[in-house]
């Protein structure tokens, strides 16, 4: 036992340190291993602001990340993707459609003056809207029947409202469908409105609330002090005239209320409001959770949704595990058969740099998945192939009749290029797909290349240190360990030495 | 000083180039005939990751068998749900007779490919389809839906990567060898890409096999493999020619792919082992991504034993 069996306890103290990391540091699964739904957001540019900077997106970010907040899932994440997109994994969320509505919409709250001599506008499109909704009253309270709905279907009337509204009649409606007229009879009624300063920008605070008569959601508004002054400025300006105040939300007008002759002098004070539109529980809480993350500064696309079920990916890991754990089964009978105790050697010094790549996942973290575990499986091919190199060179320098230990000494210097090479030019690879990939391929690349850069290590040191160490074994210390003593030309030659 | 093995390339040179250029022909064909197809239009089956669209994934709860569904009823329940259902009756909802209905496993997977929709549209086939043909295992349902701006943007980020990678490789053996070493060694994964690319053209041609963001990783890795294999052959004939300087080049390059023949093969049989394992036991999802790599591993093997050393000949002077 001399000096160099220092890196062999070195050795086997990492390998203990990764043993302890694996087992008590839990490895982060990418969604296709564990479930949940991963959206792709893009931003989109505007006619004011056509380049979208990191500043832009920066903004974006920061009231999505709110509104995620405000969806309750654990473990939510949102992180920016390349120069205009955003990245939001679900963890264990089955159906993405709600949140893809709470994120998608701007969310812009305005309050709105009406524009002068529009009251006779106003009061039809006002009763339009009131008929519509007893309609969708009436039939939620009734589960859409088919009666009902071929008594509505006959009537006049309404057909004339959702041609004029441009949707196209069926002959089954539901509830669903006069939502849709409604929404179109808000933004009609919102034009007959003229903008204010003050904006959704003013709020401190967005709750909701049931009304005790009506059992309709509402809901609550705080300003900030800014913003509560210019609410008391715009009601005191239309208090006690026939001009109303329209609560706008992109551009549909959820509610407008007349301000009484008596906040002539100093307008509503307080700071605070409430939008009373006909909601459901779920509406008033999806605009609350949008109104307190405030508007989107740019509106979004949802380019991606990937829903993956929670068991689907257990049964990936389990599979593609059972796959490789054969594959690397053979791989090592196949190296014992080959290299006798050099192989077994091997297949040892890759059992440790499994060991050592694991625990720097672990640690890092690096977020495994699918194509992740094959960009691993390929790592220990190349680290297999470091050992080939190696001892295809150690079985030509015995063939040459070098003695052992000069065979071993030389068969690493000289395989030493070819595995830098060979390991540089994945490495190469690796990084160019890591920094231009995108999703997945990133995985991918991220655990390949720590695999090369591990199995760089394990081949030149640990193989050699272990190889080392049982050379100082004389039983052990015989050319006919590594190769058939029949391949070498000059058999005569001292074994041992 | 003995050899490992007598090889005698530069005898069979034209053989080896007979074969390369044959395969490469074929797959330049298979490229053509997809890129002239009417359903393909590229010179590879683009899959719903570079095209944009909707994938359904439902898994049946049967007992032993799965009974046999008709496609086509499925896919006219789902046409149906044009009129029937609440998140389709805008003027601007999708087409929904271009839907594509695989049943996979011995019909125990459903797979349907739609055209892009939203969440909530998605959300109706879903529920339509557990509706009409269940029972399903409701855990194992997977949907993913790509817009079409992503898609050719993850087709754009792919070919880039991929061309910065074989470019960094280039200066890499650049630096290390010179330009005839490096050009050479570029000129062998290209050829394999070329191979792996024809073979699935083919594939895409006949069998509708699509490649996807996993085939440019698998393109990548090749790469990688092939010039790691090269890197290795061309190694040893540049130390062949530093030793022994009286042997004419042609003679060394021999020597080398003697040398290093055990080496490659013996890699490539490990890296094909597991490879084989994921094939045979890996499930549907990884199944063409090994095969890539298996088609790769193979090429690679022949472009650095055969093709990348029998060049090299032609590029010396004696």
């Amino acid at each position: 036992m001399g000096r160099k069996n220092y890196w062999f306890l070195f050795i086997i103290i990492f390998a203990v340190l990764s043993i302890f990391i694996c087992t008590k540091i839990p490895f982060q699964l990418g969604l296709d291993l564990r479930g949940g739904s991963q959206l792709t957001l893009e931003v989109q540019p505007t006619q004011e602001i056509t380049k979208i900077t990191s500043n832009e997106i920066e903004g974006v970010k920061a009231v999505l990340d709110k509104r995620v907040n405000g969806l309750g899932v654990s473990d939510s994440q949102l992180q920016t993707v390349g120069t205009n997109q955003l990245l939001l994994e679900l963890p264990g969320e089955q159906d993405p459609s709600g949140a893809a509505k709470v994120l998608g919409e701007t969310a812009l709250l305005e309050f709105r003056i009406q524009k002068n001599g529009t009251e006779a506008q106003l009061r039809d499109l006002q009763t339009q809207r009131n008929s519509v909704e007893s309609i969708i009253k009436l039939l939620e309270e009734n589960n859409n029947s088919a009666q009902l709905i071929k008594e509505i279907n006959i009537n006049n009337e309404i057909n004339k409202l959702f041609e004029k509204y441009n949707i196209q009649s069926k002959q089954i409606l539901d509830s669903e469908e006069f939502k849709l007229l409604r929404n179109k009879i808000n933004t009609e009624i919102a034009t007959l409105f003229e903008p204010t300063s003050l904006t959704g920008k003013y709020l401190t605070n967005a709750g909701r609330r049931q009304d005790q008569n009506t059992n309709n959601w509402e809901v609550t508004l705080t300003f900030n002090s800014e913003g509560g002054e210019k609410f008391a400025d715009i009601t005191k300006s239309i208090a006690g005239t026939s001009r109303l105040l329209g609560i706008v939300i992109d551009g549909n007008s959820y509610s407008e209320a007349s301000v009484g002759k008596q906040f002539e002098s100093a307008g509503i004070t307080g700071g605070a409001a409430t939008i009373s539109g006909n909601f459901t529980s779920d509406d008033a809480r999806n605009l609350e959770v949008q109104l307190r993350g405030g508007a989107l500064p740019l509106p979004i696309d949802i380019i991606q949704i990937r829903t993956i079920g929670p068991s689907l990916g257990t049964q990936n890991i389990r599979i593609s595990l059972i796959a490789a754990l054969t594959g690397l089964f053979f791989v090592g009978i196949f190296m014992i058969f080959i290299y006798k105790l050099a192989g077994f050697v091997a297949v040892l010094a890759l059992s440790f740099y499994s060991l050592f790549t694991l625990s720097i996942y672990a640690l890092l973290p690096v977020t495994l998945t699918l194509p992740g575990i094959a960009g691993f499986i390929l790592s220990i091919g190349m680290a297999v192939d470091a050992n080939v190199l190696i001892f295809e060179r150690l079985k030509e320098e015995l063939r040459n009749s070098n003695t052992l230990i000069r065979s071993i000494d030389a068969s690493f210097k000289n395989a030493f290029s070819s595995i830098i090479d060979g390991h540089l030019t994945t490495l190469i690879s690796c990084i160019t797909l890591f920094y231009l990939g995108t999703g997945f391929v990133k995985g991918f690349a991220a655990t390949l290349g720590i695999g090369v850069v591990l199995s760089l290590f394990t081949a030149l040191t640990c193989t050699k240190a272990i190889l080392k160490f049982l050379m100082s074994y004389q039983g052990l210390r015989k050319i006919s360990n590594f190769i058939n003593p029949k391949q070498i030309p000059n058999a005569s030659i001292n074994p041992q030495q | 000083m003995k050899s490992n093995l007598n090889v005698q390339l530069y005898k069979n040179r034209k053989v080896v180039w007979l074969v390369s250029f044959s395969l490469s022909i074929i797959s330049i064909i298979g490229m053509l005939l997809c890129y002239r197809s009417s359903t393909i239009n590229a010179p590879l089956n683009l899959g719903l990751d570079y095209t944009g669209g909707t994938q359904i994934t439902l898994e049946r709860q049967c007992n032993n068998i799965c009974i046999e569904l008709n496609t086509s009823d499925i896919s006219n329940k789902i046409i149906a749900l044009k009129n029937s259902d609440k998140n389709f009756n805008l003027n601007t909802s999708p087409n929904l007779s271009r839907s594509q209905i695989q049943l996979l496993d011995n019909s125990k997977l459903i797979s349907i490919r739609l055209p892009f929709l939203s969440a909530e549209q998605s959300e109706s086939v879903v529920s339509e389809v557990k509706k009409s043909f269940g029972p399903f295992i409701n855990e194992n349902t997977s949907v993913e839906i790509i817009g079409p701006s992503l898609g050719k943007q993850l087709l754009k980020s792919s070919l880039i990567s991929l061309l910065f990678a074989f470019l960094g490789i280039a200066l890499y053996i650049n630096f290390r060898y010179d330009r005839r070493y490096s050009f050479l060694a570029l000129f062998a994964l290209l050829h394999d890409v070329l191979i792996v690319c024809g073979v699935f053209s083919w594939l895409g041609y006949i069998y509708n096999v699509e490649v996807d963001s996993l085939f440019a990783v698998s393109l990548l890795t090749i790469a990688g493999y092939s010039v790691n294999n090269t890197v290795v052959v061309f190694d040893r004939i540049r130390e062949k020619c530093l030793i022994d300087k009286q042997l004419s080049f042609k003679y060394q390059i021999d020597n080398a792919v003697g040398a290093t023949l055990t080496r490659t093969l013996y890699t490539s049989f490990t890296t094909l082992l597991p490879l084989i394992c994921i094939l045979i036991w890996g499930g549907s999802s990884l199944y063409w991504f090994a095969f890539a790599l298996v088609i790769g591993v193979i090429a690679g093997s022949w472009s650095s034993i055969a093709l990348a050393p029998s060049l090299l000949s032609i590029t010396s002077k004696n």
